[in-house]
């Protein structure tokens, strides 16, 4: 990735900028130990990653582990909730849709489903801040919290937090709700007319018990892999939520951190991203197993 | 089903209902609180805030400097007078007495003594004495000598804007930059932070009852994160915010709003490399090209009309040294035509056909935000026949090929432009040691200018400087070493019956960037 951290010979327009003298960009190189042999850096990086450091953060002046936790617990919100959200929302959707197959419920739903999901998270996500935010005022129109209110309840803060987590999770939730129906639907669709169905319906058991205990149990194992599959997207799909909601998670925090080149927390961001994706993949792993006692059988 | 209803239900609680603007309303001209856009710039010491943005305006709000800067020039701060002598190599400082730190310790000149050591040390991020000082002395009478390395008609600003820290808090900080405890934030200023959140971009500062100075007119400033600022302006959760000329229409003639019209110092510039392309050498070269690019038009489709011409001579007109050049270059492409051909360069003839082969034929250099800039200036150039082909890259990139020469034309755009005169010195002194790290210069050379500079460079006497300056902007105009483009000025909206003490600094485009705007300066500075 090409470009200086301590240059700044220009700026957005309007922006103030302070250029660092040759001297002064010699003294921060130095500090930063920057001005080392290539190899030298990179064992040094490779020691600290050892002793649980990520480094010192070029621009912002804090270590990166600081501002990685600092962070990290924003998006992890975003995302389980636009997970929980459409998870919940695509399998009672995709249920109703293969239950009504080809009526017009069906029909309306399904073309809904498609339309949405191609559109992109931050074009949803303006459509909401200028509709329910700005026009109705229903939803703030930007942050997580409300500024300067120390003085509240541990209850107050939390409706204060899921008031300003609606329309971003919500944004970012219309994007795989279209994928979490599909996969329902068609599921649900081949595990209808089976014969333990038939004959659960011929014991007069409930519509309901029937959809939840016999049908969408065998549904779980496909949702649970897309679910934890669907991790490494979502994450993409928070980068670009975030800034538009000015969202004080680690995806504004990335696009931040490339615009000024500050290498050692765009190391440290994707690093953590990738350990949650692959420790997402491997609780899927585990999951499965717990689901579907064939996977242990069959290794034994 | 049921905890789907439950997800609803908390959600539709959670819901306040559409809420009307809570405008805050000025009375006897003070105000309790003004809200202003947030964004994260950085923990606000000299040290700690970020290099973009306006983070060094919210650390000067904490601590003060020796001279304040207000709509025309220098004023007395926490310096009550200076002298200058020894040809420029002296200043000596009175510091005001009576001066309280916000844990209640009197400043002292030990203290000023300190804070020009530990700058010249350790740059701050607004580093004006790094590198300048010989040695600071603190003499009878709470005054302070500076002594300079080199004489410059620049140090006394260089010199009264450097922040006054406090000996007391900042000795044995071996690195200032990670130095983020809560007694960094010890200034001698009208207000002190009260609350930062990095992850959340917000700063409130409240007004300093013991400060010295003017009384502050607003007693809390809130800086806030705000994802659309227009938007949140309308709803009222910000008090001023910028507009794009496209809404100006939508305010101007309002009696509820005012719109200001900031000053035109933050602009883009075309740099040329001479030493990479020697065609460019030419005078004529960069004359053809200055006169076949319309700026009017780059004015009114690139800025849609909030944007000044760029001049010939740099500076911008609104600049305290500018001097119109006798020289102009209006928009002329048969002019540019008539000069390559006499250097012997083939053109385009009146129907824009390529008579030949085109000679000229450079690559320009550009961030992607200035692709449509660079799209209509290839397009003119082409006209005349000169070919462009455009090269886009991220803005850093861009930065760090002008720096170091790989580039033929280049784009930067950048504030500053209303600065002192004197970075025409930095920008187009030929000196090996002077880097192009803040310049983008490369190749050009004119004795008769550095000359002219190195005079400037060192002239105390402000009418000789003035003359000196203008005589600089004529040759510049002359030699177009560089195009300045256009220069920028944004329109900035507020309500006046909230607030209505906002000013920009003589040299500063931004409204709410100087802490003046905040104060009550009926009362003076005593």
């Amino acid at each position: 990735m090409p470009g200086d951290p301590f240059l700044f010979l220009s700026g957005d327009q309007g922006e103030q900028i302070s250029a660092y003298s040759d001297e002064q960009i010699r003294q921060y190189k130095a500090c930063y130990g920057l001005d080392q042999p290539i190899f030298r850096s990179y064992l040094s990086y490779l020691a600290d990653l050892f002793r649980g450091r990520l480094g010192q953060s070029l621009y912002f002046n804090e270590s990166v582990g600081h501002i990685v936790l600092r962070r990290l617990p924003w998006t992890v919100f975003l995302v389980c909730g636009a997970i929980l959200f459409s998870t919940v929302l695509g399998t009672a959707l995709g249920s109703l849709s293969a239950f009504y197959r080809n009526r017009l419920l069906d029909n309306v739903l399904y073309g809904f489903m498609m339309f949405f999901s191609e559109i992109p998270a931050f074009l949803i996500g303006l459509f909401f801040l200028f509709v329910f935010a700005a026009s109705l005022g229903l939803f703030p129109l930007s942050g997580a919290l409300t500024s300067f209110s120390p003085d509240r309840s541990v209850v107050q803060v939390l409706k204060d937090i899921i008031h300003h987590a609606v329309l971003p999770v919500a944004a970012l939730s219309l994007t795989r709700l279209g994928g979490m129906y599909l996969l329902v639907r068609n599921i649900m669709i081949s595990i209808i007319p089976k014969a333990y169905m038939r004959t659960a319906r011929a014991k007069g058991l409930s519509r309901y018990r029937i959809f939840i205990r016999h049908g969408l149990r065998n549904a779980l194992l496909p949702l649970t892999t897309r679910i934890f599959m669907s991790l490494g997207t979502l994450v993409g799909g928070a980068v670009l939520v975030e800034n538009v909601f000015a969202y004080p998670g680690l995806g504004l925090m990335i696009s931040q951190a490339v615009m000024v080149h500050d290498y050692p927390l765009i190391q440290g961001i994707f690093l953590v991203i990738t350990l949650l994706v692959l420790s997402a993949n491997l609780m899927s792993e585990v999951l499965y197993r717990v689901l579907d006692p064939r996977v242990k059988d069959g290794e034994g | 089903m049921t905890c789907l209803v439950g997800l609803v239900a908390l959600i539709l609680g959670s819901c306040t209902g559409p809420r009307t603007p809570d405008l805050p309303v000025m009375e006897n001209g003070r105000v309790e609180v003004l809200r202003m856009e947030g964004g994260d710039w950085g923990y606000p010491t000299p040290f700690a805030h970020y290099p973009r943005g306006p983070g060094g305006f919210k650390m000067a709000l904490i601590f003060d400097s020796l001279l304040e800067r207000d709509e025309t020039g220098l004023i007395p701060w926490l310096a009550e007078s200076w002298e200058i002598s020894d040809m420029g190599k002296t200043y000596v400082f009175t510091i005001r007495k009576g001066v309280i730190w916000h844990d209640g310790k009197p400043l002292t000149p030990d203290d000023v003594c300190f804070s020009f050591n530990y700058a010249s040390k350790h740059a701050a991020t607004w580093a004006t004495v790094f590198g300048v000082i010989e040695q600071v002395e603190t003499l009878g009478g709470n005054r302070v000598r500076v002594r300079v390395n080199e004489k410059g008609a620049t140090l006394l600003y260089a010199l009264g804007t450097c922040r006054i820290i406090p000996a007391h808090v900042w000795r044995g900080i071996e690195n200032p930059r990670t130095y983020l405890a809560p007694e960094a934030l010890i200034g001698t200023g009208p207000y002190r932070l009260t609350d930062y959140s990095q992850e959340h971009g917000t700063y409130r500062f409240e007004a300093f009852d013991r400060f010295w100075g003017p009384q502050p007119r607003v007693r809390v400033l809130e800086y806030r994160p705000v994802g659309e600022p227009i938007l949140a302006f309308e709803k009222g959760e910000i008090d001023l915010t910028s507009v794009p000329p496209d809404l100006v229409p939508r305010y101007a003639g309002n009696p509820e709003f005012a719109l200001v019209k900031s000053p035109a110092f933050w602009g883009y510039r075309l740099v040329f490399n001479m030493e990479k392309s020697p065609p460019l050498k030419n005078t004529r070269v960069r004359q053809s090209i200055c006169l076949a690019i319309n700026r009017d038009e780059l004015v009114e489709k690139i800025a849609r009309g909030a944007a000044v011409p760029g001049e010939a001579g740099i500076l911008p007109p609104g600049h305290v040294m500018y001097h119109k050049p006798k020289i102009t270059y209006d928009f002329d492409p048969a002019q540019a035509v008539r000069l390559l051909q006499d250097q012997g360069f083939h053109v385009a003839d009146g129907q824009g056909e390529i008579t030949g082969a085109p000679l000229l034929d450079f690559h320009l250099l550009i961030s992607t935000q200035e692709v449509r800039m660079a799209e209509l200036i290839k397009e003119r150039l082409g006209q005349v026949g000169i070919m462009v082909h455009l090269i886009s890259v991220d803005g850093k990139t861009r930065d760090a090929r002008v720096r170091d020469g790989d580039y033929q034309m280049a784009i930067i755009g950048h504030g500053g432009w209303g600065q002192d005169a004197d970075y025409l010195w930095s920008r187009f002194r030929e000196n090996p040691s002077l880097s192009p790290s803040t310049s983008g210069r490369c190749g050009y050379l004119n004795p008769g200018l550095n000359v002219l500079l190195d005079k400037q460079h060192v002239a105390l006497d402000p009418a000789l400087r003035a003359k000196l300056v203008a005589d600089i902007q004529e040759i510049l105009a002359e030699d177009l070493p560089e195009l300045a483009l256009f220069y920028t000025a944004d329109y900035t909206v507020y309500r006046p019956a909230t607030y209505d003490g906002w000013m920009a600094m003589f040299d500063h485009h931004a409204l709410s960037h100087s802490k003046l705007s905040y104060l009550d300066r009926k009362d003076g500075v005593h």
